[in-house]
């Protein structure tokens, strides 16, 4: 494990002097987070639409900002398979576990950080509009953002182990795009019904949005919290086994 | 104990033997250079002999290690340098080394003794007025020495480096050479390289490998005996045209 350690840490530091890096995993979820709440105070109240109130909002951005975390693993992983960094690795002492842990633990911390950030922001904003924000919802959204923050570092680890440096960030901005139409980060996915809300049921990112708002509205209903965190969760390991074994594959496959 | 040892070590590929049958002993402490032009399946041999890639066919011993069957020991006593320079861009080159002692060394050794390592190869290898600037913005021969102290710094017994001078000037060259025969005799070293003039000046023995075979094997002089040839050049061109 001290192994994976190090090497996470080199990981957090390479990320950390990416100036891209905060643009899109901290300031650009900010940033929709004032245009959405812009947006929603220009919707007449009659609407009854809430999907853009800052107690529901902030917890899309939280997921729209993983998605982020998605792409930055993918980027880390596909740029260090490009040059002959990874075949130092290889040779050195470190084991397959040392390699899965290292890419993905410094990816918690930056969703951590930026899930911090996203609800001090939110939490600024209700003082502003009024729509109160329990501040210590903050003490429920930390363990409810890390199994959906691991699903997404795990979807990056895996378009990283898997496509090329040019392909993996195209491949996740499709994922990027996917997620947020169909987790219901800027609409009631809940609310469409037929087709739309199959597919929306058939992929984990609605339940990721879902789990992670009602920790924020501090609704913790078997429906609203526990079952789609338990989604989340299944969804989770079964993406940690999947991309670790994709991972130590193709490195058999490009070392042979 | 022999440092290395292969017998009939062979890689191949759907069509293409890249590696034939290599037998070779190389001494504890001894620098060896494996001689061949691009494509003779000197990389190839070095990924064998570092449990990067599986051998098809042989068996190759690392310090008396297995390189399929006891891989983590094998792993444990060796340092690599590839051809590109890999080290970790955005770090600057003392914390490349840290990262690296941290990798290469037990678990039981304390933080103090992971940046003594790194001091020590900052000394070894002058790259004081280096030592805060990312890895991204050196040059390429500060670059190959940050390498090739990284590979050294694990404390390895045996230490490949493959093609270290590739794309250098010929004044990064001198100084890589210097600090290489500084290293002799110390450990075990197998140096791969296309440059006559460099496997001349570094190694104890030198491997000519053409098309996957070890054609020759000797010290210069046994070469140069061996095929009434003048020069390492003469001697590499009359075994390759054979």
């Amino acid at each position: 494990m001290k192994k994976a350690i190090v090497f996470a840490k080199r990981n957090f530091i390479e990320m950390s002097r990416d100036t891209l890096s905060y643009i899109f995993c901290v300031a650009f979820p900010i940033v929709m987070l004032v245009i959405m709440t812009l947006v929603n105070e220009s919707i007449p109240a009659e609407a009854e639409m809430t999907i853009f109130r800052i107690d529901n909002l902030a917890g899309g951005v939280v997921i729209f900002g993983q998605t982020f975390v998605m792409l930055f693993t993918a980027l880390n992983v596909s740029k260090d398979r490009t040059g002959s960094f990874l075949i130092r690795m290889f040779a050195s002492p470190m084991k397959p576990n040392d390699f899965t842990a290292g890419y993905i633990l410094p990816m918690l911390a930056v969703a951590l950080i930026q899930a911090l950030c996203i609800f001090a922001a939110a939490f600024i904003i209700s003082l502003i509009t009024g729509f109160t924000i329990n501040p210590l919802a903050i003490l429920l959204l930390i363990p409810a953002m890390l199994p959906s923050a691991l699903l997404f570092a795990a979807l990056g680890f895996l378009f990283g182990a898997l496509f090329s440096e040019k392909a993996a960030p195209g491949l996740c901005s499709i994922i990027i795009s996917l997620g947020s139409f169909v987790g219901g980060i800027w609409f009631d996915a809940e609310a469409t019904g037929g087709i739309l809300l199959k597919i929306c049921k058939c992929l984990p990112f609605i339940y990721c949005t879902k789990s992670v708002r009602a920790a924020i509205t501090l609704d913790l209903s078997f429906d609203s919290f526990i079952l789609p965190e338990i989604i989340v969760i299944a969804c989770t390991v079964v993406l940690l086994f999947l991309s670790s074994f994709a991972f130590r594959k193709r490195m058999k496959a490009d070392l042979a | 104990m022999k440092a290395i040892s292969t017998v009939n070590l062979t890689k191949e590929y759907k069509k293409l033997t890249a590696v034939d049958s290599l037998n070779l002993e190389i001494e504890e402490g001894e620098l060896f250079a494996l001689l061949g032009v691009n494509g003779a399946g000197k990389t190839t041999s070095i990924r064998m002999l570092s449990c990067l890639s599986s051998p098809t066919r042989g068996t190759a011993l690392v310090d008396g290690k297995d390189v399929q069957t006891d891989s983590s020991s094998v792993k444990s006593v060796i340092g690599i340098s590839t051809q590109d320079t890999a080290v970790a861009a955005n770090l600057t080159v003392e914390e490349n080394l840290r990262f690296m002692a941290g990798i290469t060394a037990p678990s039981t050794v304390a933080k103090s003794e992971i940046n003594d390592r790194a001091e020590k190869m900052i000394s070894l290898f002058n790259m004081e007025e280096v030592r805060n600037k990312k890895a991204k913005t050196l040059s390429g021969g500060w670059q190959r020495k940050l390498s090739i102290a990284m590979a050294l710094i694990g404390d390895p017994k045996i230490l490949y480096l493959d093609e270290p001078t590739l794309g250098l000037d010929v004044l990064a060259r001198r100084e890589l050479w210097k600090l290489i025969n500084n290293l002799k005799g110390r450990i075990t070293i197998v140096l791969t390289t296309h440059y006559m003039e460099e496997a001349e000046a570094l190694a104890d023995r030198i491997g000519i490998m053409i098309k996957g075979r070890l054609e020759a094997i000797g010290t210069v002089s046994e070469l140069e005996e061996m095929t009434g040839k003048k020069g390492l050049e003469e001697v590499f061109v009359s075994i390759a045209e054979k």
